[in-house]
């Protein structure tokens, strides 16, 4: 580790915000029975890492969280299927990556809920539940212990919460699990798709996967879909894809 | 900056409020929002409390339950109780009150009332009871209509007897043109309908700033939306523009769906006239079942009673819908009128301006500053 600051001086005050945030919304997740889905294409080892850190009861009397690390070259296709509704996945990477960048658009259809961890150009805004970002574009950002000061933070910050019960059951801070009812017409409801199944003729519908599960979803006004593609739901209809890695639709 | 920190990407939101904070300096804006999603996001995430303190957001008729008259909630209630009938619905209008109660009075009364999340599943239910004739009661803007259109062909597809649709879907552009037009409410802009657009698309908007001139923008849900939007409004008034802008650009075209659109134009056509709660009779405004469908409309098929029902006359949902007072201003508000026992139907969805207002606790700005509660930047 070469980095000689305080960790006060790395860890700005957004950036401590950032963290503290996360961290809640991260036990909160635990507690509720998630698993953590960690990825790292580009730094492979900061994958295992974090998840060692949470799976690994360093502390006498914290407990092991669930997670694990995804290596895969694939690490969509490998999420896609590891991921069940109420996980969280942890990506440590940059804002090009163009596969990190699919996971994360992907994973509110999955039930997911995400954190992005890297430095240098921040991703674009709403790209992920949490982004906890390094202000920096030194290109050795990733082996000076930054990054591994910050999932150490956040873990510890997790374990911080676990002490305090009260604020576990808590709505979710993202409002991303918000239970409070809302109507399907009146809030104009869009809720992300990704297509599992393609209709098996012109009249059926497709099977596919939603925060909330699997369902049967008409796809007469957007054409012939395959599997992964991506879709806006709306009262049992489809009325849009999501096409690209940009999110543009289409 | 207490609800910035509720935000995905809060540092993202902070740059925003504090640009916004910067653009506005010590004018007064008013931006009116005409989606539900949008009023609820505004509520739930108390985006009025950390801008700054001359900007103001005014809740338009975004949610088409509330804007539903009650003669039309009666005429869905003789429906259910129809010998015979299954009735189905979106779970928002079970609650809404006619002037005989509400579809859950009917359903308690042994009428088989039944909600449904799609028309689809109605359509299914109509199928798997062939002795029963199922009515959908269908209520949306073009977002929803959709679907309904897609029922239709299917019903006609399968050539379903004993389905049809008592069609109340109305249309977001003449409200928004009728709320221009009122003498009492002077806006700034617009944020626009986002999933709305996706349908419509952009286009049926230019006419906010080229006849109206007042500037535009089609908005996502996320709070961090919302913020972006009211910014690319300041950021049109400061440089002297007026125009329709996308801020919701990853799931909105310019052209909208036209497969959708192409749909609603084969199995639906523009009412003459149409009454909208607390807005009067507002012309082709709403939709109804085109000829060529007419076995599946509900309004051919049943001889329904039609009367028009005055809105009790403490109701104030009207001039909340325009804007021009705000929902705790009603006199009836959070006293004779609550989500438990509605007399508006503002009051009914959770997206009804006077229901989110109870539900989120809010408190009128001045309120909320002498006790130190709005944010700072």
């Amino acid at each position: 580790m070469t980095m000689t600051q305080e960790p006060a001086a790395l860890i700005g005050k957004d950036l401590s915000d950032d963290l503290a945030a996360a961290s809640l919304a991260l036990a909160r997740k635990f507690h509720a029975g998630a698993t953590l889905w960690v990825v790292s294409p580009q730094w492979e080892p900061h994958a295992h890492h974090v998840a060692v850190e949470f799976v690994h009861p360093v502390i006498m009397g914290k407990r092991a969280l669930p997670s694990v690390a995804l290596v895969d070259p694939d690490p969509v296709a490998q999420a896609r299927v590891a991921t069940r509704p109420g996980d969280v996945i942890i990506a440590v990477a940059s804002a090009a990556d163009p596969r990190v960048v699919d996971l994360m658009r992907r994973a509110p259809a999955w039930g997911a809920q995400t954190i992005w961890i890297g430095f240098g150009a921040r991703p674009a805004a709403g790209s992920a539940d949490h982004v906890l970002w390094v202000e920096s574009d030194d290109p050795m950002v990733p082996a000076t212990g930054r990054f591994v000061l910050m999932y150490h933070l956040l873990w510890e910050l997790t374990h911080v919460c676990f002490e305090h019960p009260g604020l576990l059951t808590m709505a979710d801070d993202g409002g991303r699990d918000c239970t409070d009812e809302v109507c399907v017409t009146c809030s104009d409801e869009g809720r992300l798709g990704e297509v599992v199944m393609a209709p098996e003729s012109e009249v059926s519908p497709a099977l596919v996967r939603t925060a909330t599960g699997e369902e049967a979803v008409d796809v007469t006004l957007v054409g012939p879909v395959e599997p992964g593609d991506l879709l806006l739901v709306h009262a049992g209809a489809a009325l849009t894809r999501l096409d690209d890695v940009t999110g543009a639709a289409s | 900056m207490k609800f910035v920190d509720e935000f995905r990407d809060p540092a993202a939101a902070r740059g925003l409020v504090r640009s916004i904070t910067r653009l506005a300096g010590d004018d007064v804006f008013k931006f009116m929002e005409v989606c539900g999603g949008h009023t609820h996001t505004i509520y739930r995430h108390g985006i009025e409390h950390i801008l700054p303190p001359g900007i103001e957001l005014v809740h338009g008729p975004g949610c088409p339950v509330c804007v539903i008259p009650m003669g039309r909630v009666d005429d869905a209630m003789w429906l259910a109780e129809q010998p015979g009938v299954i009735f189905t619905t979106f779970g928002d209008m079970m609650r809404v009150p006619g002037s005989r109660g509400s579809l859950l009075d009917a359903k308690a009364r042994g009428a088989d009332t039944r909600f449904v999340y799609s028309p689809l599943d109605a359509l299914k239910i109509a199928v798997d009871n062939p002795d029963s004739h199922v009515v959908f009661f269908a209520v949306g803007f073009e977002t929803t209509a959709p679907s309904t259109a897609v029922t239709l062909v299917r019903a006609k597809q399968l050539g379903l007897r004993n389905f049809s649709v008592f069609c109340n879907h109305v249309t977001i552009v003449p409200p928004i043109r009728a709320i221009l037009e009122s003498p009492d409410l002077r806006l700034s802009g617009f944020l626009g309908p986002g999933h709305v657009s996706t349908v419509v698309g952009t286009r049926p908007y230019r006419f906010v700033p080229e006849v109206y001139g007042k500037p535009l923008v089609v908005a996502g849900f996320e709070p961090l939306d919302i913020l972006a939007t009211v910014h690319m409004l300041l950021q049109q008034i400061r440089d002297g523009r007026c125009e329709v802008e996308n801020q919701y650009g990853r799931v909105v075209r310019e052209e909208g769906n036209v497969a959708a659109l192409r749909l609603l134009a084969e199995t639906m056509t523009l009412r003459p006239h149409f009454e909208w709660r607390g807005l009067g009779f507002i012309s082709q405004s709403a939709l109804k079942i085109n000829d060529g469908y007419a076995d599946f409309d509900a309004e051919v098929r049943f001889s329904m009673p039609g009367i028009r029902v005055a809105d009790p006359k403490a109701c104030q949902c009207g001039e909340v819908l325009k804007g021009v007072i705000k929902p705790w201003e009603c006199k009836v508000f959070g006293t004779a009128c609550t989500p438990e026992t509605p007399i508006g139907t503002c009051m009914v969805s959770p997206e009804g301006a006077c229901a989110a207002y109870y539900n989120f606790g809010r408190m009128h700005r001045e309120a909320a500053d002498m006790i130190g509660a709005t944010a700072s930047v």
